[in-house]
């Protein structure tokens, strides 16, 4: 191996992992955050507070109640009893079941009775969890995913796969993986050349005998190195704590992962080569890094997004990559679908790659 | 030791980290711009509606009675029927990604729907994704519920009927909710990155040896550094309210003055927690990193922005509460579309006001000890 490269090598690995507190940061950081999301994320709505309000002579609308709370999904409020309207703004109760004046025992004598559900509907996707959880609840029905009677007339058998008991944490992890490499390679990347930027000592690299391939190389090399280790780390993490999954071969996890942390590598140097201090260095990493992280299709789906957004959300390398190991690890790897991703990875990681070159070549002359 | 407080002193300091930041007009730019910018593009872009699910139907029945059964999913506006792939298996349909769902229905369909006994369907889900799996879990009930209406047209009308209320956001729409809670996220992050680096960089430039033999008390340079940058914040946050208010007409329910408050002690907060990562690391690079790890993945994961706080297991729901972010969403939300008062937020009020305390504490704490040898 080239002695320039070996050297860089040696000092950029030095230099980051001499601070005890930047080798937790690179190391052990990464495995405790992605247990911490991995535990405590559930995108399954639960725990929602119902309050009741009847009579308490109301045997049938105590008895509905109960059939909420026994669903699992919901659980009694502190103080019912009171105005519907207070238990919801106060924020004691998500959702107030409301009987009809006179009582429901009394209204079902009479025939079809209707009750009135509120919800609180500041957080709309849950005010809509809350809602159809209801309706099955009220309709005598058991959700899809949960065997229970069989309904006359038609009968639908839904399978999941991949995830039969939808796990948050097997769909979690790969994702978060992705985000912690990201978050990982790039600050460092990018704020190691400012640093050098910004201390003076940039000058010197540059006016040494060194071609600009080899300057580049030796300062984006230990980055991907380090990147890689994160890889290895996390995922074994994964795999111990979470029992998540691995379907599909090693080595296109490692391939994948290879592109992967090049291409995010390859950003870091070009906010780098932008940035003229760390300051911008941070702000421009965070500039890639925030809508990088929202439109990784994690938090909501990206195939909905309005067409002139959409394409902003295609340049994204950190969506890519989530495909690519959700479909590593929980569907066995489709040669197509690690195909056509991988090589998306690849023509990016190649771009911002060149585009770095060129600035630095730039900067030389 | 006594701390003699001089606003004069902490007035300079603060007067020099004004200057830095006009001295940086790319920073400048971002830390104004970059708020409403970011609100506008993702209160474009976020929308939790999941549609066009992709589906393949593979009906061996072949009858009106099965077509129609399909097209009732066709219609629904949730579903994009796409061709099944000659001669593959289901499960080659969703490993390939050509489909989402599958839809097979079995081959005596028709005959056993007509002859009174209960027809069988099966839906296959792509599971790989949970947020979309659970979201299509969550449809088929509606659709199976319509397709016995028209199929079998006999339903029984049932004894309980459910009227159900949206308060505070009638239609659902789900910007309102998504812009109160995506200006927590980007205020947060800003304010700590804004700090992050200031006093690690004057100990990397070496000038923070200057600044120590001056008699500047550490209350005075941490106020001194604060001040500017809480002035920024708030124009920031101004212009999140701008388009929040005119851009996506979000409604605003509360009280202005009770929001401008309560965004300075959250802008505190963030900012004092910037300052503290920068006073412990003394260096730019590790900040950055720490700032960028307790800042952005755990206020979008976990402050409740999108993951429900209550759907956690109960040691986060605890845990959670060391979040500044957690505290302010509740009371941006509530402000916003709840016309929250001061009693109903006294608990994240209470939170939030806790946490500004000790991080602020906490800095001034670490850069005495750095101070006296």
């Amino acid at each position: 191996m080239n002695r320039t490269i070996l050297a860089f090598l040696r000092k950029e690995l030095s230099q980051s992992l001499r601070d005890p507190r930047m080798r937790i940061v690179i190391f052990l950081l990464p495995i405790i955050q992605m247990t911490v999301f991995g535990l405590a994320i559930s995108t399954e709505i639960r725990g929602i507070r119902l309050a009741a309000v009847h009579a308490p002579a109301d045997a049938a609308a105590r008895q509905l109640a109960d059939r909420f709370y026994a669903s699992g999904w919901f659980v009694p409020a502190t103080g019912s009893g009171q105005d519907p309207y207070r238990l919801i703004a106060s924020g004691r109760a998500d959702a107030v079941l409301v009987a009809p004046t006179g009582g429901l025992t009394k209204a079902l004598g009479r025939g079809p009775a209707s009750l009135q559900l509120l919800v609180n509907a500041t957080n709309a996707t849950k005010a809509r969890s809350i809602e159809s959880y209801a309706a099955a609840i009220i309709a005598g029905e058991t959700a899809p995913d949960r065997p229970g009677a069989p309904q006359p007339g038609i009968e639908l058998d839904v399978r999941i796969l991949y995830n039969p008991a939808m796990e948050s944490s097997i769909f979690m992890v790969p994702g978060v993986m992705g985000m912690i490499l990201c978050l990982v390679t790039i600050i460092l990347t990018s704020m190691s050349l400012a640093k050098e930027k910004e201390l003076g000592t940039f000058e010197t690299i540059l006016s040494a005998p060194l071609r600009t391939w080899e300057i580049l190389l030796g300062k984006t090399l230990p980055y991907f190195l380090l990147g890689l280790a994160d890889a290895v780390l996390v995922l074994a993490a994964a795999v111990i704590i979470f029992s998540v999954p691995v379907r599909g071969p090693l080595w296109m996890l490692a391939l994948a992962s290879v592109v992967f942390v090049a291409a995010t590598v390859g950003v870091g140097t070009l906010v780098s080569t932008i940035a003229a201090s760390q300051q911008q260095a941070m702000l421009g990493s965070f500039l890639f890094l925030f809508p990088a992280v929202l439109m990784s299709g994690l938090m909501f789906p990206i195939e909905n997004m309005p067409p002139a957004i959409l394409w902003v959300a295609q340049l994204n390398p950190l969506k890519y990559f989530v495909t690519l190991m959700r479909d590593i690890m929980l569907k066995g790897g489709d040669g197509r679908v690690f195909a056509t991703n991988l090589s998306v990875l690849v023509l990016m990681a190649a771009a911002v790659g060149a585009a770095s070159y060129r600035r630095f070549r730039q900067r030389l002359n | 030791m006594r701390v003699d407080f001089a606003p004069g002193r902490a007035l300079a300091i603060a007067r020099k980290e004004v200057r830095h930041v006009l001295r940086d007009p790319f920073t400048l730019a971002l830390a104004l711009g970059l708020p409403a910018a970011l609100v506008v593009f993702f209160g474009y872009a976020i929308d939790f509606d999941v549609r066009d699910i992709t589906l393949v139907v593979r009906d061996s029945d072949q009858t009106r009675v099965s077509r129609q059964f399909a097209e009732i999913f066709a219609s629904s506006g949730y579903f994009r029927t796409v061709e099944p792939s000659p001669g593959s298996g289901v499960l080659r349909e969703l490993d390939t990604q050509r489909a989402s769902g599958v839809l097979l229905i079995e081959p005596d369909f028709a005959q056993r729907l007509g002859g009174g006994k209960t027809a069988e369907a099966q839906f296959v889900l792509d599971g790989a994704d949970n947020t979309r799996a659970s979201a299509i879990l969550g449809y088929l009930p509606g659709i199976l519920r319509s397709a016995r209406r028209r199929l079998l047209g006999d339903v029984p009308a049932e004894r309980v009927s459910l009227a159900t209320r949206f308060l505070y956001n009638h239609e659902l729409n789900t910007r309102w909710f998504v812009i109160p809670g995506l200006a927590v996220i980007v205020m947060g992050l800003l304010a700590i990155m804004l700090t992050a680096l200031t006093v690690a960089r004057e100990w990397e430039n070496g000038s923070m040896e200057l600044l120590l033999s001056t008699p500047v008390r550490p209350s005075e340079i941490i106020l001194g550094k604060l001040a500017p940058y809480l002035g920024l914040g708030l124009v920031g946050a101004v212009f999140i309210y701008l388009t929040a208010r005119l851009g996506f007409g979000v409604p605003f329910r509360g009280s202005h003055l009770l929001y401008l408050l309560l965004s300075l002690l959250f802008l505190t907060a963030s900012l004092a927690q910037g300052l503290l990562i920068s006073i412990a690391t003394r260096q730019q690079q590790l900040a950055m990193q720490l700032s960028i790890i307790t800042g952005l993945l755990p206020s979008l994961l976990l402050s409740g922005f999108v993951f429900p706080i209550e759907s956690m297991p109960v040691f986060f729901q605890y845990f959670t509460s060391i979040l500044s972010q957690k505290w302010f969403m509740m009371i941006s939300r509530g402000v916003f579309l709840q016309g929250s008062g001061l009693s109903d937020l006294a608990r994240p009020i209470l939170g939030l006001g806790v946490i500004a305390l000790f991080l602020l504490a906490m800095a001034a704490k670490r850069f005495k000890r750095d101070l006296e040898p």
